[in-house]
C-alpha cells in the first residue's frame, strides 16, 4: 500500500516535472499568427502590434510571426487555424459576430468548440450616425420618425451578418421601428454615402466615426459605460436606450492546447490589459481595447452564437 | 458532316453553349435579383455563340478554309503541359527545387541548349527572387504539400 | 494648408526619405515591366514590410513603387504585347504596332514622358485640391456610380474589334466572370461551387495574367528560335531630347487624358484601367485621322499612359479624405497608412500634416524622377532584356506570371485558376476575340451590378431612384452621346458624301 503510494506519487511528480519542462520549453521555436484578412486591415494592425507584447510576456526569446491568409471575410484563415496542430505554434485571430455568424449562414468547417480562447483584445461598439443637416439629430427623433414611416429611413452600415446588422436587429426589436437596410462593402463606403446624404442613417464602429465628428451627427454609442475612445459621446443607456453592440478582434488557439503551455499563453495574453504602452500603441491605431480572457471570451463567443443563432431563426438575411 | 463541325470556331462555339448552359442550372436556384445579371449574361453567350456558328458554317459551305489554331499542336501541347506540371510540382514539391529544374529544362527542351546560358539564367533568376521576396520582404512561397504532412 | 504643405518639404529632402523614392521608383518600373508581377502585388508584399520602417520611407516607397509601375507597365506592352500591370491594357493597342515598325523605342519614351505629365498632374491635383475634390466624391451616391460604370461599359463598343459578334463574346464573359463570388448584398454565394477562394471574386490580376501573358509564351514556346519579331536592333532609340521634339503636338492629348485619370482616380472603384481606356477611346474620337489608331499612333501610347498615371495620386483623395480608395491599388496603400496610424478622414491633415504633405511631396517627385530614371534605365537596359532568346525568356516568364499571381493572397489556388484563363485566353487568342473588352467586363460589371442593387435598395424597389438627380442625368445625357454620336456622325459624313456624289 505505503509502496502503491510512493509509486504513484513518484510518477505524479514526474509527469508534473515533465509538464513543467515542456511549459518551460515552450515557445521553443516561432509561433505562427494566421490573420485572416490582409496586411493593413484591423485585424491585421491588432495582431502586428499585439505580437512584440505577447513575445515579451512570453519571454525566452519567444517569436511571434504573422501570417496573413486573406480571403472569404477571415473564414480561410480562421478555418486554418481551427484545423492547426494544437501545440502552441499555430495562433489565429477571432473576430465577432462575424466568425460564428459564418458557421450560420454558411458552411463552415469550424465551430464554437474548435477553438482554445485566448483572449479578446479589441471592442469597437458600434454607434448609430446620421446625415448632417437632414434633421434626425436625436435617437428619439430618429426612431419616431421610423415608427411614423416604417421603412422610410434607410441606413447604411457594412455587410449583413455583421456586428452592424446586429446592432440594427437589436434597435428595431427594442423599438419596434422599422428601417430598410442598405449594406456597403465595408462601413468606409456606408460613411460617405452618409455624409454624401444619399442614406439618411448609419450604423458603424465608433472607431470609424472618431475622425468624423464634425461631419456627422453621432446620435449614441452602444456601450455600458463612456469609451474611452470618445469620452464625450454619449451613451445610449444614459438616453433610455437599452443597446449594447460591438465588433470583436481577438486570438484563439486550435482546440486541445496542452494545459500548461495554454496557461502560459492565458497569462501572457492577461498582462495585455495593464501595459500602458501597449494600451498607447492600440489607441494610435484606433483600436478600442477592453481584454477578456480564456472563459469570459468562450461565453461571450457562445452568447453571441445564440445571438446569431436565434436572428437567424427568426428573419435569415440571405 | 463531321469534318465541317470540327472547324475551331465552330466547336469554340459549341464549347460556349454547353458551358454557359452548364452555369445556367446553378444560376436557377438564386434569388430573382441575384441572377439577373448572370442569367442576362449567360443567355447572352448563348444567343451570341449560336450566331457565331451559323455564321462559321455559312462559310464552311462557301467552302472558306478554316481559321487554323497553330501550326505545331504538339509544341503547343507540350507547353501548356509543362506549364502544369511546374505549378503542380510548386505546390507538391517546393518553389524552389521546381523552378531550378523548370527554368532550364523549359528553355532545353524549346531549343535554347546552351549549357552556360542555362546555368547562369537560372542562377539569376532563382537567385534574384530569394534575394528579394524571401530575404528581403520574408515572402514564403510554397515549401511543397508533400513534405508539410 | 498651403503654408503645411512648404513645411513639410525639408522634412522628404532627408537623405533617407529621398533615396526610399528614387528606389521606389525603379522598383516599381521593374515590377511594373516583368510580365505577370504588378504594383497590386508589390505593394501587398511590401506592406507587412513597412511595420518596421519610418513613416516616410515606407510611404515614399510605396509612392515611388506607383508612379513606377504605371510606367513600368507600358514596357511588356510595347514590346510583347503583355500589359506588364491592368492599366496598361490601352497601352498594347498602339504600342506594340509601334514596336513591330521599329519604333519601339519611341513608343517608350512616350510612354515614360505621358507617365510623367500625367503623375505631376495628378500630384498638383492631390496637394491643391484634395478637400474641394473630395466633396465631388460625395455627390457620386450608389446611383450616380451606377451610371459612371454603364458610361465605361458603353465605351465596350469601341474595342469589340473586327467581328462585333466575337467582341460581344468577350464582353459577356468579362461581365459574367465579375459575378462569380459572393452575391454584393446578400453575400449568398454564385458560381463558387463551395470554394471559400473565389468567395471575394476574381482578382483581374489573375484573369490579366491568364489571358494576357499565358498565350504569348506559349507563342514564345511555340516558333522555333531565331524568328524574333521585335529586336533591338530595330527598336529605334534615340536619346530623349532627341525625341522629345516629336512630342510637341501631344499637349492637347495630355491635358484632356491628364483630367480623364484625375477624374476617375477620385471615383471610388473603377481605378487605372477604366481611365486608360476612356482616355483612348476619347483622343480617337477627337483625332483628325481615327482611322490610323490601333496601327501605331503614337499619340495612342501618350493617351493612355497620361491617364493611367494621372490617376495615381488622385485615388489617394478619397482614401485620404474619405477611407475609400480610388483603384485596387490605393486600397492596398491604404493598409499601409493604417499601419502607421495614419487613420483617414478630415482630421488627418490636421493632425499629421508632416507626413500626409511629405507623402504628397513624394507623389511629385517619384513622378519628375519618372523621366529620368524610366528614359534611361528602361529604355536601354529592358528592351534588351526582353531580347533574350525565346524559349528562355518564355521560361522566365512564366516563374514571374506563378510568384506574381501567389503573392497576391499567398495561395496556389489563384495560380490553377490563372492557368485556366490562360488555356481560355490561348483559345481567344487564336480564334481573333478581343480581350479588352474582357477586361473593361470584369472591372465595370460587378461594380455596376452592386451599385445598382445598392441604389435599388435606397429607393426601396423603385427604379426610377437611377434617375432623380443632375448628376445621374447628366451622366445618362454622356452615355447616350458616346454611344449615339459617333453613329450620327456618320451618318451626316455620309449624307454630305451622297449629295456631294
Amino acid at each position: 500500500m505505503l509502496n502503491l503510494i510512493k509509486t504513484t506519487t513518484a510518477a505524479s511528480v514526474m509527469a508534473l516535472a515533465a509538464g513543467a519542462a515542456f511549459a518551460q520549453d515552450y515557445p521553443s521555436k516561432p509561433i505562427e499568427v494566421i490573420v485572416g484578412y490582409s496586411a493593413g486591415g484591423g485585424t491585421d494592425v491588432m495582431a502586428r502590434t499585439a505580437a512584440p507584447f505577447i513575445e515579451k510576456y512570453l519571454g525566452d526569446g519567444a517569436s511571434l510571426v504573422v501570417k496573413n491568409m486573406p480571403g472569404a471575410s477571415g473564414q480561410i484563415g480562421v478555418t486554418e487555424a481551427a484545423t492547426a496542430d494544437p501545440d502552441g505554434y499555430t495562433l489565429g485571430t477571432f473576430n465577432l459576430p462575424g466568425m460564428m455568424a459564418r458557421t450560420i449562414d454558411r458552411e463552415a468547417d469550424y465551430d464554437r468548440d474548435s477553438f482554445t480562447y485566448l483572449a479578446n483584445v479589441v471592442n469597437d461598439p458600434n454607434v448609430i450616425v446620421t446625415t448632417k443637416g437632414g434633421g434626425l439629430d436625436t435617437i428619439d427623433k430618429l426612431v419616431e420618425e421610423a415608427k411614423a414611416n416604417p421603412g422610410a429611413v434607410t441606413v447604411g452600415m457594412s455587410s449583413l451578418g455583421g456586428d452592424d446588422h446586429f446592432m440594427l436587429i437589436k434597435l428595431q426589436e427594442l423599438t419596434g421601428a422599422e428601417f430598410t437596410i442598405v449594406p456597403f462593402k465595408g462601413s468606409a463606403p456606408a460613411r460617405t454615402a452618409l455624409m454624401g446624404g444619399h442614406v439618411a442613417m448609419g450604423i458603424l464602429n465608433i472607431s470609424e466615426v472618431a475622425e468624423f465628428q464634425e461631419e456627422l451627427n453621432v446620435l449614441g454609442v452602444a456601450t455600458e459605460e463612456r469609451s474611452d475612445f470618445a469620452p464625450d459621446l454619449p451613451t445610449f443607456e444614459e438616453q433610455g436606450y437599452d443597446l449594447i453592440n460591438g465588433s470583436m478582434r481577438g486570438f484563439i488557439a486550435p482546440a486541445g492546447l496542452p494545459e500548461d503551455v495554454e496557461a502560459k499563453l492565458l497569462d501572457a495574453f492577461a498582462q495585455l490589459e495593464t501595459d500602458e504602452e501597449f494600451l498607447e500603441a492600440m489607441k494610435a491605431t484606433a483600436n478600442p481595447v477592453e481584454v477578456v480572457t480564456g472563459e469570459e471570451f468562450k461565453e461571450l463567443t457562445s452568447d453571441l452564437y445564440d445571438l446569431a443563432k436565434g436572428v437567424w431563426e427568426e428573419t435569415p438575411w440571405n | 458532316m463531321s469534318h465541317r463541325l470540327s472547324r475551331p470556331e465552330t466547336l469554340t462555339a459549341l464549347g460556349i453553349v454547353a458551358v454557359a448552359a452548364g452555369f445556367l442550372v446553378p444560376a436557377m436556384s438564386l434569388r430573382p435579383i441575384s441572377a439577373l445579371l448572370p442569367i442576362a449574361m449567360l443567355v447572352g453567350l448563348i444567343v451570341l455563340a449560336v450566331i457565331l456558328l451559323l455564321m462559321d458554317q455559312r462559310k464552311a459551305a462557301a467552302g472558306e478554309p478554316a481559321q487554323q489554331m497553330t501550326k505545331s499542336p504538339g509544341r503547343v501541347a507540350g507547353a501548356f503541359a509543362l506549364i502544369v506540371v511546374y505549378a503542380l510540382a510548386t505546390d507538391f514539391i517546393g518553389f524552389y527545387v521546381s523552378t531550378v529544374v523548370a527554368v532550364p529544362l523549359t528553355a532545353f527542351l524549346f531549343g535554347f541548349r546552351h549549357p552556360l546560358g542555362l546555368a547562369l539564367a537560372t542562377a539569376i533568376v532563382v537567385g534574384a527572387i530569394w534575394l528579394i521576396f524571401d530575404f528581403g520582404m520574408s515572402q514564403d512561397f510554397p515549401a511543397g504539400r508533400l513534405w508539410a504532412a | 494648408m498651403y503654408s503645411d504643405l512648404l513645411h513639410a518639404l525639408p522634412e522628404v529632402m532627408g537623405l533617407s526619405n529621398f533615396a526610399a523614392v528614387i528606389i521606389g521608383v525603379i522598383a516599381g518600373i521593374v515590377v511594373g515591366a516583368m510580365p505577370g508581377l504588378s504594383a497590386t502585388m508589390a505593394i501587398s508584399v511590401l506592406v507587412p514590410f513597412t511595420f518596421g520602417l519610418e513613416p516616410l520611407v515606407a510611404l515614399g516607397l510605396m509612392a515611388g513603387i506607383y508612379n513606377g509601375a504605371m510606367y513600368g507597365g507600358a514596357i511588356p506592352a510595347v514590346l510583347l504585347r503583355i500589359p506588364g500591370t491592368p492599366a496598361a491594357v490601352a497601352t498594347t493597342f498602339d504600342g506594340y504596332p509601334m514596336a513591330r515598325k521599329g519604333e519601339g523605342g519611341f513608343a517608350l519614351q512616350v510612354a515614360v514622358v505621358s507617365s510623367a505629365i500625367g503623375g505631376i498632374a495628378s500630384a498638383f491635383a492631390l496637394m491643391l485640391l484634395a478637400p474641394p475634390l473630395s466633396k465631388v466624391t460625395l455627390l457620386f451616391g450608389p446611383s450616380e456610380v451606377f451610371w459612371v460604370a454603364v458610361f465605361g461599359l458603353a465605351s465596350i463598343i469601341f474595342l469589340l474589334g473586327g467581328n462585333p459578334v466575337k467582341g460581344l463574346i468577350s464582353a459577356c464573359f468579362g461581365v459574367f466572370v465579375s459575378v462569380i463570388g459572393a452575391d454584393p448584398i446578400y453575400g449568398t454565394d454564385r458560381f463558387t461551387f463551395g470554394q471559400l477562394e473565389m468567395l471575394d471574386g476574381i482578382n483581374i490580376v489573375i484573369l490579366l495574367v491568364g489571358l494576357y501573358a499565358l498565350p504569348p509564351v506559349i507563342d514564345l514556346l511555340e516558333t522555333p528560335l531565331k524568328t524574333d519579331s521585335v529586336e533591338s536592333s530595330k527598336l529605334g532609340t534615340e536619346p530623349i531630347w532627341k525625341a522629345m521634339p516629336r512630342m510637341k503636338g501631344f499637349w492637347k492629348t495630355w491635358l484632356r487624358s491628364s483630367v480623364f485619370g484625375i477624374w476617375i482616380g477620385i471615383l471610388p472603384g473603377a481605378g487605372g484601367s477604366m481611365a486608360a481606356f476612356m482616355s483612348y477611346n476619347e483622343a480617337r474620337r477627337t483625332s483628325k485621322n481615327p482611322e490610323k489608331w490601333g496601327e501605331g499612333e503614337p499619340e495612342g501610347v501618350a493617351a493612355s499612359e497620361t491617364a493611367n498615371n494621372a490617376d495615381t495620386a488622385s485615388a489617394l483623395i478619397p482614401a485620404l479624405t474619405l477611407g475609400i480608395p480610388g483603384t485596387a491599388v490605393a486600397a492596398v496603400m491604404l493598409g499601409g497608412l493604417l499601419v502607421h496610424g495614419l487613420q483617414p478622414g478630415p482630421m488627418l491633415f490636421r493632425e499629421n500634416p508632416d507626413v500626409v504633405f511629405g507623402f504628397m511631396w513624394q507623389f511629385l517627385f517619384g513622378a519628375i524622377l519618372l523621366i529620368l530614371l524610366g528614359g534611361s534605365l528602361a529604355t536601354n537596359s529592358f528592351a534588351r532584356l526582353l531580347n533574350l532568346p525565346r524559349p528562355l525568356l518564355g521560361s522566365v516568364i512564366i516563374v514571374l506570371m506563378l510568384i506574381g499571381v501567389y503573392s497576391i493572397h499567398g495561395r496556389m489556388f489563384d495560380v490553377y485558376l490563372m492557368l485556366g484563363f490562360g488555356a481560355v485566353g490561348w483559345v481567344m487568342d487564336k480564334l481573333k476575340f478581343p480581350l479588352p473588352p474582357v477586361v473593361l467586363g470584369l472591372i465595370l460589371g460587378g461594380f455596376a451590378e452592386e451599385n445598382l442593387r445598392l441604389a435599388l435598395r435606397i429607393g426601396r424597389g423603385d427604379w426610377g431612384v437611377l434617375f432623380q438627380n443632375t448628376t445621374s442625368l447628366v451622366l445618362v445625357a454622356l452615355t447616350v452621346a458616346v454611344v449615339v454620336g459617333p453613329i450620327i456622325k456618320r451618318r451626316v459624313i455620309d449624307r454630305r458624301k451622297e449629295a456631294e456624289g
